[in-house]
């Protein structure tokens, strides 16, 4: 006899259903950004559904943001994958595909009659000791700068190498390192601003000093000023309006209308006197300005830019170390800010501002050219994580190997520890190590490698010694991770391992899924 | 298009049988092939526009207007492309337009002719990712055989540019300038005549007609002009506000107030010694009304309105002088001095032109002519083209020769180069130096001719030592195209080269469509 306990359209799934449909939706995700791993991934068109705009990318976090999904465990690794994001900003894909993996072995565990419990308990000792050779494995170059450089770009073009920008990777390293190295250990990366500008090809970027405003200086301002004293505004520069709806003036006539207009612009001219007071010779607005105070300023010699929306003018207060005043009457307590040198530039067909010698010196632009909008953002996107994997590695300064050799490295580790693991859990310490070994497989198999043979060499070569080798992409053979300078952040990797463990360990443990009813809509 | 796409699907089992890595790869084949499909299609939609003996094509919008036109980026903008394959080489051509102004039909079609390449090479069983690198080697290849053939520029050749265009350049241009902002030149449309009445103007030509409601004057010698950003019209404070009216008495003295306000504002532009006004349009009142035109006429001041706030830029630059906000700052220096300015009528458009400023700013005006709407807007486009060619020039001083040279020039190179290479890439430079003569081959279809007869005689010569052959439309034969002073320059070929190589590859390394939010 069956009961109704839940809310009518609340559904539940039990023990082996849950369990399957869980894994099948990890699988299903781990599949999908499968092929957009490493330096020969393949790219995904997404297109929306709603505006039908399409982007082009191979960025995992990118991909999985944007899809929909109806599963409950492919929710958990959208979510590591966007927290991977979050805290070094590369390695989205990786830690995807290897969770999706750590749950196809523990699929076939389960098969096997083995408690996910003990599974679990597996995994744990496979991660403790894959996380302890890693770190071993570790290098800090902290204390040699020009070493250290050179981890940074090697880092910089082992990010690189896997997104668009692989094939000018050497270029946009070095920008990436420059730019890094210019916040001196901040990693606050709003000070980098990166502009995208269609037009040119990719190596038409550059790193800029000092910050570019997309806007154009007013009809009559200097186009150019040395010493530059800004003040950054919100306030409105059309009329100094009585905010209170309903308020109008009777009078009797016209001249009296006259007289009123003439009031208004005595009191816009007191407001732009009391703006001048401050002895500037910048004047950048949020709000629109008109036509009068615009050539009053102009008058003074004012430089005067209009319309600098939200972003522009808070970036401008924090390069330039200015606050954003909206009352005049104290100059004394107005922060104002301050730059060498602020001119006209011209990209592609488009004129910008250029702020360069500000406050902050760890301001920089960069300008990103490319043949079409998808080019531009993508470039945007592997730039943004070249950058926040380097501001990451400025802290924390280890190094690992990449192109599969941290992986194999772990793999092995975590092999040795099996051997001493007594029980059925020793079958998932195993389990764990074939997981970390189906990294490189992937890596081998986008390029159209023949996989097997050359992660067999590769483990073959890791348990003969050479804990350097990894898969040379480019020969299509085992070769030196250390001499071909294929680095990768200690922080990114371990963090792949630690929360592909924690995501894949949840999922195993669910056996049960309950769906909330939907609420109920009115009239619906 | 049928025809085309017919092997590929023929062949398809192939791709699954050659390469075993392949095995488990259907879908993204498929999906590559119907990305390469799309974006051939587009680049066959421009295909015959390309080269002098282009055709044109007739876009109808959605909005019913119809443009005639033979500029690959114009008729790709109008194509609404739904495929996002489409849609990349529409930005394609934008991005072409944007980097060299010029060239953005031959950028579409070598993408598409890189595609059917790539095409093949897949179906060879070769990876994605190795024809993509290749491809972008072999690009940067080409463009080192494009700078060695090119010749650095000399002043003499500009007569053989359309002089219009040269004209208009070069007087934006200091010695030491390495790029030109294009909005420094006006082209200002009017429909009347014909394109041979296009002219390049010594001065300014405005949009507007002066103002002749009031029977006001529209010639002016030892014009001084002033551009203001106030009006001529009853006051109206930014407030609400109502006038209240007791009786008779008070209406005549509020119209005698209107009045004399006006007049008092007139008398303050005559005193400036002002004789031609230039008003910015306004959008919450009259710019400037009927009586305020009135008294403008008696004082004999020439009155041009609805000048747009985005010319004022210009107008200022050019005519030396600084807009004016408000009528106490109205002042003498502010003006701009002209020994004329007149109304003309030249094939029955009005046309205000403004010559022999002093302290002229660097801009240019064109006065573009037409018959009809279309053809104006056609001459508009092509000027824009033209002129940004000529910036090309600016940018990177050097010149190819056009009429296909350059392209067999590189395809030969290429083959030679790709005959020392080992392995795919060997392939796939072979691929990319042929897929490179699409270009001479449209050429020749466009202008009628049998282009495998002409392509390959002038891979003969080419091979003979002749860098410089290229094909003659006009003659119908191969010449010393040089010689036919028929130069482009090397930037449209070198980023048409680099933004088609790339746009490919992006393409290439695609293998799934996601449905995003």
């Amino acid at each position: 006899m069956s009961m109704q306990i839940f809310n009518e359209q609340a559904t539940e799934e039990k023990a082996e259903n849950a369990r399957l449909a869980s894994f099948v939706g990890a699988l299903a995700l781990g599949d999908l950004v499968k092929s957009t791993l490493g330096p020969k991934g393949m790219n995904k068109i997404l297109q929306s559904g709603s505006t039908g705009e399409i982007n082009v990318t191979n960025d995992g976090a990118t991909i999985l943001k944007a899809i929909q999904l109806d599963n409950a465990a492919a929710k958990i690794l959208v979510n590591i994958s966007k927290v991977q994001d979050d805290e070094v900003g590369d390695g989205t894909t990786s830690v995807t595909v290897l969770s999706a993996e750590l749950l196809r072995e523990a699929e076939r565990l389960i098969n096997r009659k083995i408690h996910p419990q003990t599974i679990v308990d597996g995994y744990r000792i496979a991660s403790r000791a894959a996380l302890k050779a890693l770190e071993e494995a570790a290098v800090d170059n902290r204390s040699n700068e020009e070493k250290f450089r050179e981890d940074l770009f090697n880092i910089a073009r082992t990010t690189l190498s896997s997104k668009v920008l692989s094939q000018d990777k050497e270029y946009f390293a070095n920008l990436a390192v420059d730019a890094v190295l210019r916040l001196k250990g901040s990693v606050d990366l709003e000070h980098i601003q990166i502009i995208k500008k269609v037009g040119g090809k990719l190596t038409d970027s550059y790193l800029d000093e000092g910050f570019i405003l997309d806007k154009s200086i007013a009809v009559n301002s200097p186009k150019r000023l040395e010493n530059a004293k800004i003040m950054i505004a919100n306030t409105s520069m059309d009329t100094d309006k009585i905010k209170i709806f309903g308020a109008r003036l009777k009078v009797d006539g016209t001249g009296k209308l006259a007289e009123l207009e003439r009031a208004e612009r005595e009191k816009m001219k007191e407001k732009v006197d009391a703006i001048a007071a401050h002895g500037i010779n910048c004047f950048v607005n949020r709000q629109l300005i008109y036509n009068y105070p615009e050539s009053l300023l102009a008058e003074k010699g004012i430089m005067v830019i209009e319309h600098a929306d939200f972003e522009g003018v808070e970036r401008l207060s924090l390069v330039t170390g200015g606050e954003i005043a909206s009352t005049f009457e104290r100059p004394d307590l107005v922060k104002l800010g301050k730059c060498e040198v602020i001119e006209e530039i011209m990209i592609g067909e488009d004129t910008l501002i250029k702020f360069s010698g500000v406050a902050a010196g760890e301001a920089c632009t960069v300008v990103l050219r490319g043949s079409t909008n998808q080019m531009i953002d993508e470039a945007e996107r592997s730039l943004h994580d070249a950058l926040s994997v380097l501001s990451q590695t400025v802290k924390e300064t280890r190094t690992v190997l990449g192109g599969g050799c941290a992986e194999m490295l772990m793999s092995c580790a975590v092999e040795e520890a099996a051997r001493n693991v007594q029980g059925k859990k020793a079958l998932a310490v195993e389990s764990f190590a074939r997981a970390l070994r189906q990294i490189p497989t992937i890596l081998a198999d986008n390029a159209g490698l023949d996989s097997s043979d050359l992660v067999a060499q590769l483990r073959a070569a890791h348990f003969s010694g050479k804990k350097d080798g990894g898969l040379d992409m480019d020969q299509g053979t085992i070769g030196n991770m250390r001499e071909l300078g294929v680095t990768e952040s200690f922080k990114l990797k371990s963090q792949v391992v630690s929360s592909a463990t924690e995501a894949s360990e949840m999922i195993i443990r669910v056996d049960n899924i309950l769906r909330a009813a939907p609420r109920r809509r009115e009239g619906a | 298009m049928a025809s085309k796409s017919t092997p590929s699907t023929s062949s398809r089992p192939n791709f699954t049988g050659v390469n075993a890595a392949f095995k488990d790869k259907g879908k993204p084949m498929e999906l590559r092939l119907s990305n390469m499909v799309a974006a051939k299609a587009i680049s066959d939609a421009v295909r015959t526009s390309l080269g002098p003996r282009g055709m044109d094509k007739m876009i109808q919008t959605s909005k019913g207007e119809v443009i005639v036109t033979n500029d690959g980026a114009t008729i790709l903008k109008s194509i609404q492309a739904l495929h996002p394959a489409a849609k990349m080489l529409v930005d394609l051509s934008a991005a072409q337009d944007v980097e060299a102004g010029d060239g953005t039909t031959s950028v579409v079609v070598l993408a598409g002719s890189l595609l059917g390449a790539a095409e093949k090479m897949l179906e060879k069983g070769i990876h994605p990712t190795i024809v993509a690198e290749s491809f972008l080697r072999a690009s940067a290849k080409a463009v080192e055989y494009l700078e060695e053939i090119s010749t650095p520029i000399v002043s003499q050749y500009s007569s053989t540019l359309a002089p219009i265009a040269v004209d208009a350049v070069s007087r934006l241009v200091t010695p030491t300038s390495s790029n030109v902002d294009l909005r420094d030149v006006r082209i200002v449309k009017k429909v009347g005549g014909t394109i041979e009445d296009t002219e390049l103007v010594e001065g300014v030509v405005l949009n507007q007609t002066c103002v002749a409601a009031a029977g006001g004057p529209t010639r002016m010698e030892k014009a001084k002009i002033a551009i203001i950003q106030f009006q001529l019209s009853a006051p109206k404070p930014d407030m609400d506000n109502t006038v209240v009216i007791n009786d008779y008495r008070q209406m005549d003295k509020v119209i005698k107030e209107g009045r004399q306000y006006l007049l008092n504002l007139c008398k303050k532009i005559k005193k400036a010694n002002c004789n031609v006004l230039l008003i910015q349009k306004s959008i919450l009142r009259d710019a400037v009304d009927e009586i305020a035109l009135n008294f403008l006429k008696r004082l004999n001041i020439v009155v041009v309105k609805d000048v747009e706030r985005d010319e004022i830029n210009f107008l200022s630059k050019s005519l030396g002088c600084k807009p004016i906000a408000d009528i106490d700052a109205f002042t003498e220096d502010k003006l701009g001095y002209a020994d004329l300015l007149e109304e003309r009528e030249d094939n029955d458009v009005k046309v205000v032109r403004i010559t022999g400023i002093k302290n002229r700013g660097r801009t240019v005006s064109i006065l573009a002519m037409g018959s009809n709407s279309l053809v104006v807007e056609e001459t508009e486009r092509s000027l824009h083209d033209a002129l940004c060619v000529v910036r090309c020039l600016v940018k990177k001083r050097a010149l190819i020769g056009g009429g296909g040279a350059p392209e067999i020039h590189v395809s030969r190179l290429l083959s030679q180069h790709a005959q020392s290479l080992k392995g795919m890439e060997a392939y796939c430079f072979q691929a990319y130096a042929d897929a490179l003569e699409v270009i001479p081959t449209t050429l020749a279809e466009n202008a009628g001719l049998n282009p495998i007869a002409i392509v390959t005689e002038l891979r003969n010569r080419h091979a003979l030592g002749e860098r410089n052959a290229g094909i003659n439309v006009r003659k119908g034969l191969i010449s010393n195209i040089l010689e036919e002073e028929v130069v482009q320059p090397l930037l449209v070929t070198t980023s048409a080269i680099e933004l088609a190589t790339e746009t490919v590859c992006l393409l290439l390394k695609i293998d799934d469509y996601v449905q995003a939010r």
